[in-house]
């Protein structure tokens, strides 16, 4: 089954307006939003929704109080929501909402739904380097740094849960044609959809019940100097750093981390591994020491030999 | 944390609002707090679930209404005059009250 990953991640927030700042800071794309709430968009149309915790067109909350309200998947095409939804009718209520679209909730009650995908071709241009050794990527008199440069995120890239019984939601994903690329034992699984080669769209970590809800979820950009430079400007506005910036073992993806109006963390990455079923997945024990190759933590401005005289 | 570090004068502080603290200045603020009326509820700026910062943007503490703490790493929801986290991830734990008083000049002191 050609699920492609979550096109749409959507929340029932306490302060809406707070999200839609945040969010457009982040550097999502607000299309059509109004005091109300709306979706903000990536690159390729993938995004977040974000709409008062009362409206009543959302899933029911979760108990925990946490926001997410629904996890939207873009599948390949339409035989693949058809296929979707003939598995899923196996053993729940499947509903077709007028867009099309099917929403039902998964082994632990997060309510999930499945569309033909919204993520459309898009060009934009990779970090290019120069390392000695290799044919240089950027020429003479080519700049790299822009400190001006606008930084957009591309693509929704993965999206991490709390959940009760990582096992039984790896059970149901895997029903979904998701494989299990690495896992951390006893937390849970990195899980990538079969049409899409990122390590990792999907990641549980096992938790107790009053818990369950989005851990964080994260949006590709162009590379690593991206993920500090756009993480240095958060900072520079008073954004609330959590982890970062760093670079991950499992995945090899760059991240920072910040806290959220919406409650969850939500990650800039960038140059994630990608995978195919010839890989073999690795198992470690959760911590600092196998969940980050490196950690650098943001410090206020400096240049070597001290600030330049008053 | 030295007893006796003057956090700001009390008169500063917008009542109903929350404010964070960095009494180190390592660009970090560590302790925070809420204004209610001639009352001032300190708290260490560290979530009791994932030992993590709170605030979602400098001095962002509180919920839309102004009646709850929340860490905005996970949404734990905390009592604003006890710190006792009432829904999420460190449901019944509590935040670290910060002795302080007001000195004779209208300053907050740490004690
Ligand atoms: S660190 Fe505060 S709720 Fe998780």
């Amino acid at each position: 089954m050609k699920i492609l990953g979550p096109d749409l991640l959507v929340f029932g927030v306490d302060h809406v307006p707070a999200c839609c700042e945040f969010l457009i800071e982040y550097g999502l794309t607000p299309v059509g939003v109004t005091d109300q709430g709306g979706r903000f968009e990536a690159m390729d149309g993938t995004g977040v929704l974000i709409l008062s915790s009362d409206d009543p067109s959302l899933p029911p909350a979760l108990s925990s109080g946490n926001t997410i309200r629904e996890t939207i998947y873009g599948v390949q095409d339409a035989q693949t929501l058809e296929a979707v939804g003939r598995e899923l009718s196996k053993d729940r209520e499947v509903r077709r909402a007028a867009d099309g679209s099917l929403h039902c909730t998964d082994d632990l009650g997060f309510a999930i739904a499945f569309q033909v995908t919204v993520r459309k071709p898009y060009a934009a241009a990779a970090t290019l380097t120069n390392a000695p050794g290799s044919p240089p990527q950027r020429g003479p008199n080519q700049v790299a740094v822009d400190p001006d440069a606008q930084i957009r995120p591309r693509t929704l890239s993965h999206v991490v849960f709390f959940v009760p019984d990582a096992a039984r939601m790896e059970a149901f994903y895997h029903r979904l044609g998701f494989r299990v690329t690495d896992r951390f034992t006893g937390t849970g699984a990195f899980m990538r959809p079969e049409g899409n080669a990122d390590h990792h769209a999907l990641f549980f970590i096992q938790t107790p019940p009053f818990m369950q809800g989005c851990e964080h979820f994260a949006f590709h950009l162009g590379g690593p100097s991206d993920v500090i430079q756009a993480g240095s400007r958060l900072v520079a506005k008073g954004y609330q750093s959590y982890w970062g910036p760093g670079r991950h073992i499992f995945g090899s993806n760059w991240f920072w981390y910040f806290n959220s109006p919406m409650g969850v963390h939500v990650e800039y990455d960038a140059d994630m591994d990608l995978h195919d079923d010839a890989w073999t997945p690795r198992e470690a024990t959760i911590g600092a020491d196998a969940s980050q190759l490196f950690l650098m933590q943001h410090r206020e401005k400096w240049s070597p030999g001290g600030p330049p005289p008053a | 944390m030295s007893a006796g570090t003057v956090l700001c004068r009390f008169d500063e502080l917008v009542d109903g609002e929350a404010r964070g603290f960095d009494p180190q200045k390592g660009g970090q603020d560590t302790l925070f707090g809420v204004r209610r009326g001639s009352r001032l509820y300190l708290y260490r700026d560290l979530c009791p679930h994932a030992t993590s910062p709170m605030a979602w943007r400098k001095d962002e503490y509180l919920n839309r209404r102004r009646d709850r703490i929340v860490c905005f790493a996970h949404g734990a929801q905390f009592e604003i005059e006890t710190g006792r986290c009432l829904l999420g991830p460190c449901i019944g734990q509590s935040l670290q009250a910060v002795a302080h008083a007001i000195d004779d000049r209208g300053n907050v002191r740490l004690v």
